[in-house]
C-alpha cells in the first residue's frame, strides 16, 4: 500500500464523516424549525375553529334572548324574563371573545366592528322591549318587535356572523393543507435525511473494513519481514562467528608456526656465532704464525688491522639478527596470549569491586612508589564479571597510568565508578603525560603505541584491555589531552552472564 | 644392562633436528639416535608392520617427540606408546615450540615423562637439551616388557 492511496483513503473517510455530521445538522435544524412551524400551523387550525365556535356560541345566545323576549312578552312569566337576562348577559363577554381571537386578522375586525354595532342596536331593543313590558305595554313592545324585524338588525346579524364564519372556514381549510404540507415536508425530510445518514455509515463501515483489511495484510507482511529478518541475523551472526573462529584459528597457528623457523634462525645463528669466534681464532693464528713454524696456542693470539675489522662486523651482523629475531619472538608470543585469551571461557563470578582494585593497586605499589603516584579508589559499585579478565584490564590500565606519568611531577591516579541503566562505568584518570587526540584510536591497536617511545613495551597492552572489555559485553573510551593528563572509561554491564558470550562459542 | 639405549627422535623440523642431536653429543651422550620427519615412519618403526610393538620387545628406547607432525599429531603417538604394553615403560620426552598450559597438561596426563618447550633463545635451547642429556645419564631406562 503506498502512502499516496493512504492519504487519500483518510481524506475521504473524513470527507465522509464531514458529510455525515453535515447531513445531520441539517436533519435536525430542519425537523426543529419544521416541527414548530408545524405545530404553529396546527395552533392556527385550532385557533380558527375556536373563532368559529365562539362565533356560533354568540349567535346561540342572541338567539336565547330573542326567544326569551318573545316568550315574556306573550306570557310576562318571569322564568322567560330570566332566560333572557341570562342570555343577554353572556352575549357581550361572547362579543369580546370574539373580537380578542380574531383581532390577528383586519378583514375580521371589520366584520366584528359591525357585528358588534348590530348586537349592541338589538341588545338596545331588547332593553327597550323589556322596559315596555314591564311597564305594562305589551303593544308598544310588539310594535318594537316588529320595528325590529323590519329593520332588519337581526339578519345582518346572521349575516355578518354568516360570512365571518365563511372566512374562518376558508382560513380553516387554508391552514390544515398548510398544517399538513409542513408535516408531510418534516417527515420527507427525516426520512430523506435518515436514508443518507445510512448510506454514509454504510459507505464508512466498507471503509473501515476495507483499511482493515489492508492493515491486516501489512501486519501479516510485517511479521513475515521480521521473521525473516530473525533468521538473517541468525545466518550472519553464524557467519560473523565463523569468520571469528577462523582468525582466532589462523592467528593461533600462523604464530606457532612462525615460532619453529624462528627456533632454527636463532639456533643456527648462534651456531654461527661460535663458528665465527673459530674461524676468526684461526685467522688469527695464522696471521701470527711465520710460515712453516708450529701453531701457537691460536686463541691468546689478538687480532689486528683489517682482521680486527672484519670480526667486529660480523659480530654486528649477528647481534643484529639476534636482536630481530628476540623482537620477533615477542611480538609472536603476544599473538600467541591474545588468541589464548580469546579462547579462554570467562567465568562470571561476584566482585567486591573496591576490594578487588584493592589487591591490583597493592600489587603495583612498587612501580607506584617508585613513580611517586599516588593512586585514590573511590567507591565502586560492585559486579559480576570474569575476575581474570577484569584483573587483566584494570592492572594494564592502572599500570599504565603509572609508566606514562610525568617526569617530576608527582603522579595522581584516581579510580572512580558509578551505575547507569544496568552498566557499571569505571574511569581511570591521571595526570600523566597525555595522549593526542589524533592518536586516540591509533593506541588500542595491535602493536601501535603513541607519543615519545621512552618505555619499554610491545604496543599490546590496550589492544588486549578492549577486546577483553569487548568480550564481556562492554565499551571502553578514552578522552586526553597532551600535557593534560588521561582519563580511560570502561562501561560493563553489572550483571554479565557468560550465556550471551560463551553460547557463541 | 648390557643393551646400549637408543634415542628415537620424532622431528619433521630438519634444522631442529640438527640441533638437538648436536647439543645431546655436545653434552656427552653418545648413545645411537634414530630420527624419523614424519609420523608415519617413525610409528613403523616403534610398532612394526603389524602395529603390535612386539619388534622393540626387551629395546631400551628413549622417545623425543615433537608435536606438530605434518602427518599426524605428536599427541596421539604419544597416546599409543603409552597403550602399548611393549613401549609403555619406555620414557618419552615432549619437545614442542608450544608453551600452551593445556596441551603440557594433556600430555602429563597421558603420560609423558619431561616437556621441554624449545625456547627461541639458543642458550635456554641449547641449556635444556644439555640437561636432557644428563637426564639420559642418569635415568634407568626400565628393562623392556618381557
Amino acid at each position: 500500500m503506498t502512502a499516496e492511496a493512504q492519504r487519500r483513503r483518510a481524506f475521504w473517510q473524513i470527507l465522509l464523516f464531514a458529510a455525515g455530521l453535515l447531513v445531520l445538522t441539517v436533519i435536525s435544524a430542519g425537523s426543529v424549525y419544521l416541527v414548530n412551524k408545524a405545530r404553529d400551523d396546527n395552533k392556527w387550525v385550532v385557533h380558527t375553529l375556536e373563532v368559529e365556535n365562539q362565533l356560533n356560541a354568540l349567535l346561540l345566545e342572541l338567539r336565547r334572548a330573542e326567544s326569551g323576549a318573545r316568550g315574556y312578552l306573550l306570557t310576562q312569566g318571569p322564568n322567560f324574563k330570566a332566560d333572557h337576562e341570562k342570555a343577554v348577559a353572556a352575549i357581550v363577554p361572547a362579543v369580546d371573545r370574539v373580537t380578542r381571537l380574531s383581532a390577528d386578522n383586519p378583514a375580521q375586525r371589520e366584520s366584528i366592528e359591525k357585528l358588534s354595532a348590530a348586537i349592541e342596536t338589538r341588545l338596545n331593543q331588547f332593553a327597550q322591549e323589556m322596559d315596555f313590558i314591564q311597564q305594562g305595554q305589551p303593544d308598544k313592545a310588539t310594535a318594537l318587535v316588529r320595528e325590529a324585524a323590519a329593520a332588519d338588525t337581526t339578519s345582518v346579524i346572521g349575516r355578518v356572523a354568516g360570512a365571518m364564519i365563511q372566512e374562518e372556514e376558508r382560513l380553516f381549510r387554508l391552514r390544515t393543507v398548510n398544517a399538513d404540507r409542513s408535516q408531510t415536508f418534516a417527515a420527507s425530510m427525516t426520512g430523506i435525511g435518515s436514508g443518507l445518514v445510512v448510506l454514509l455509515a454504510l459507505i464508512s463501515v466498507w471503509l473501515v473494513r476495507r483499511s482493515a483489511q489492508a492493515r491486516d495484510d501489512a501486519e501479516a507482511r510485517l511479521r513475515d519481514a521480521n521473521v525473516n529478518l530473525e533468521a538473517v541475523v541468525d545466518e550472519r551472526t553464524a557467519d560473523l562467528r565463523e569468520a571469528n573462529d577462523e582468525i582466532q584459528r589462523f592467528a593461533y597457528i600462523v604464530s606457532h608456526d612462525l615460532r619453529s623457523p624462528l627456533v632454527n634462525i636463532m639456533g643456527f645463528t648462534s651456531e654461527l656465532e661460535e663458528l665465527g669466534k673459530d674461524i676468526f681464532r684461526r685467522i688469527g693464528g695464522l696471521a701470527a704464525v711465520p710460515a712453516g713454524g708450529s701453531p701457537a696456542d691460536v686463541s691468546s693470539i689478538p687480532l689486528d688491522g683489517p682482521d680486527k675489522q672484519l670480526s667486529a662486523d660480523f659480530s654486528e651482523a649477528l647481534g643484529f639478527i639476534k636482536s630481530s629475531i628476540a623482537r620477533m619472538d615477542r611480538l609472536i608470543s603476544a599473538i600467541l596470549n591474545l588468541t589464548r585469551e580469546g579462547r579462554r571461557e570467562f567465568q562470571p563470578e561476584k566482585i567486591e569491586t573496591r576490594e578487588f582494585i584493592e589487591g591490583i593497586v597493592s600489587s603495583l605499589a612498587h612501580q607506584a612508589a617508585e613513580a611517586q603516584a599516588e593512586i585514590h579508589i573511590e567507591p565502586l559499585p560492585n559486579i559480576v564479571s570474569d575476575r581474570l579478565a577484569l584483573e587483566q584490564i584494570f592492572s594494564n590500565l592502572i599500570d599504565n597510568a603509572i609508566k606514562y606519568l610525568k617526569t617530576g611531577v608527582p603522579g595522581a591516579i584516581r579510580i572512580r565508578g558509578r551505575t547507569k541503566l544496568g552498566y557499571a562505568i569505571f574511569e581511570i584518570s591521571d595526570n600523566g603525560r597525555g595522549i593526542d587526540p589524533k592518536d586516540h584510536q591509533r593506541i588500542f591497536d595491535l602493536f601501535r603505541r603513541a607519543g615519545t617511545q621512552d618505555k619499554p613495551g610491545q604496543g599490546i597492552g590496550l589492544a588486549h584491555v578492549r577486546a577483553l572489555v569487548r568480550r564481556l559485553g562492554g565499551t571502553m573510551s578514552v578522552s586526553s589531552e597532551l600535557n593534560t593528563g588521561s582519563t580511560f572509561t570502561i562501561t560493563l554491564p553489572i550483571h554479565w552472564n557468560a550465556s550471551n558470550r560463551n553460547a557463541d562459542k | 644392562m648390557t643393551q646400549p639405549v637408543s634415542i628415537i627422535m620424532i622431528e619433521d623440523d630438519e634444522g631442529h633436528a640438527r640441533l638437538i642431536e648436536r647439543n645431546i653429543r655436545r653434552s656427552g651422550v653418545n648413545n645411537e639416535i634414530v630420527a624419523f620427519t614424519n609420523g608415519t615412519e617413525a610409528m613403523k618403526h616403534l610398532f612394526g608392520a603389524d602395529g603390535s610393538g612386539l619388534v622393540q620387545k626387551g629395546n631400551a628406547l628413549l622417545i623425543l617427540l615433537d608435536l606438530n607432525l605434518p602427518d599426524m599429531s605428536g599427541i596421539d603417538i604419544l597416546k599409543q606408546i603409552k597403550e602399548n604394553k611393549y613401549l609403555k615403560a619406555s620414557p618419552v620426552v615432549v619437545l614442542t615450540t608450544t608453551d600452551d598450559s593445556q596441551e603440557i597438561k594433556r600430555c602429563y596426563e597421558l603420560g609423558c615423562n619431561v616437556y621441554i618447550t624449545k625456547p627461541v633463545n639458543y642458550e635456554n635451547f641449547a641449556n635444556a637439551i644439555r640437561q636432557l642429556g644428563l637426564f639420559f645419564s642418569v635415568i634407568q631406562v626400565p628393562p623392556a616388557a618381557t
